[in-house]
């Protein structure tokens, strides 16, 4: 599998537009939205390896889009990043499939350490598949 | 179980006070975040420039502006907190209902924007000048937007205005959705009697012709200090 084509979730449209902005830099396929239901529209139209969504947003909040995506796209990794997480929405979001839960503000390089962690595992789980 | 310290009207501005301060300090963090990650494009821009030999001055210059507006937004989040904390203590003064409002409009915006409400503060067209508390105002609207908010399902839209009628002021929540009565509802009778306790003043709702629904919260004519010292002034003339 070549790089993970990344899909970042979250209210605030500047804070997504800088992270964008900072991964292109570096070379990484990665797109913003800001909202549960614009995510949910995307990930109906093109693949996306791993989703990056912030728990607290309006409407649709970020457990429900992992709900709605470990249903119907059992194949991508989520990452749940929160503000001001709790302990419950941390074990809810790991029961529901999620393989990491950030707490904000997260260092880019961290971030991205989670996400090769989630692409490595995806590989593994290919691999023994095939 | 222990049992809980504060009652009534106390407990209702404490928990008022304690989830404004958890909301705008939410409103903080983001802002912080989102300093954070602008203040890193940055330095990747400037790292970028300096390894191809290019200026970059446009896109630094343009990030510099995009940290101040966020620097701008924590200001103006931060004197609401601000000027929330320190009302408490004025149990009895003179206040302008425009600004109370303003203040409210900044408090209430988060909670609206998770509902994914629309909210819009009018501001009364001449100074509209109270004695009171607007501490136990802001509580009183806070508990009316609650009810608001649990019934704004279709049209997701709430104006609040002040105005001045035969019976003195009157603070009006007014929502696009139907909200049920408290005599229909009692949780809604429940949230609005206990928010509007330390006020004094009973919100009512009522339905207009247009099918719009007025939580009313009626001030009374509480004269303010400023009018009283006026007329002692004819008086003595």
């Amino acid at each position: 599998m070549g790089q993970a084509k990344l899909l970042f979730v979250d209210d605030e449209d500047e804070l997504i537009s800088a992270l964008v902005e900072r991964l292109e830099l570096r070379g990484i396929d990665a797109t913003g939205v800001t909202s549960g239901d614009e995510a949910l529209e995307r990930l109906r139209e093109e693949h996306f390896d791993v989703v990056v969504i912030d728990v607290k947003m309006p409407g649709i909040g970020g457990l429900e889009v992992l709900r709605t995506i470990s249903r119907r796209y059992p194949d991508v990794k989520v990452i749940l990043m929160t503000g001001h997480g709790s302990t419950e929405d941390s074990e809810i979001g790991r029961r529901l499939g999620a393989v990491a839960y950030l707490q904000k503000p997260v260092d880019l390089e961290d971030l991205l350490a989670t996400v090769r962690q989630a692409s490595s595992s995806m590989e593994t789980q290919e691999s023994n598949a095939g | 179980m222990r049992d809980d310290p504060l009652r009534g009207s106390d407990r209702e501005g404490v928990l008022f006070f304690g989830a404004m301060g958890a909301g705008l300090s939410h409103e903080l963090s983001n802002i912080f975040n989102i300093i954070n990650e602008l203040a890193g494009l940055q330095q990747d821009i400037v790292a970028a420039a300096a390894q191809s030999g290019t200026a970059g001055l446009a896109r630094v210059t343009d990030l510099a502006a995009r940290i101040k507006a966020q620097v701008d937004r924590g200001e103006a989040i931060n004197r609401s907190l601000h000027r929330l904390s320190h009302c408490i203590d004025d149990t009895e003064v003179d206040f302008d209902l425009g600004d109370a409002l303003a203040l409210f409009g900044t408090l209430a915006a988060r909670a609206a924007r998770l509902a994914e409400v629309d909210i819009d503060i009018r501001p009364p067209e001449t100074s509209l000048a109270h004695r009171g508390s607007s501490f136990d105002l802001l509580l009183a609207l806070h508990a009316c937007m609650r009810v608001a908010l649990a019934a704004a399902t279709s049209v997701r839209r709430i104006d609040v205005w002040a105005e001045e009628g035969p019976s003195g002021v009157r603070v009006i929540v007014g929502s696009g959705d139907p909200v049920a009565g408290t005599d229909g509802d009692p949780s809604n009778a429940a949230v609005l009697m206990s928010g509007s306790a330390a006020l004094g003043a009973a919100p009512r709702i009522e339905t207009t012709p247009e099918g719009e629904c007025h939580i009313v919260l009626d001030l009374g004519s509480r004269r303010t200090v400023a009018a009283e010292q006026a007329d002692e002034r004819k008086a003595e003339v």
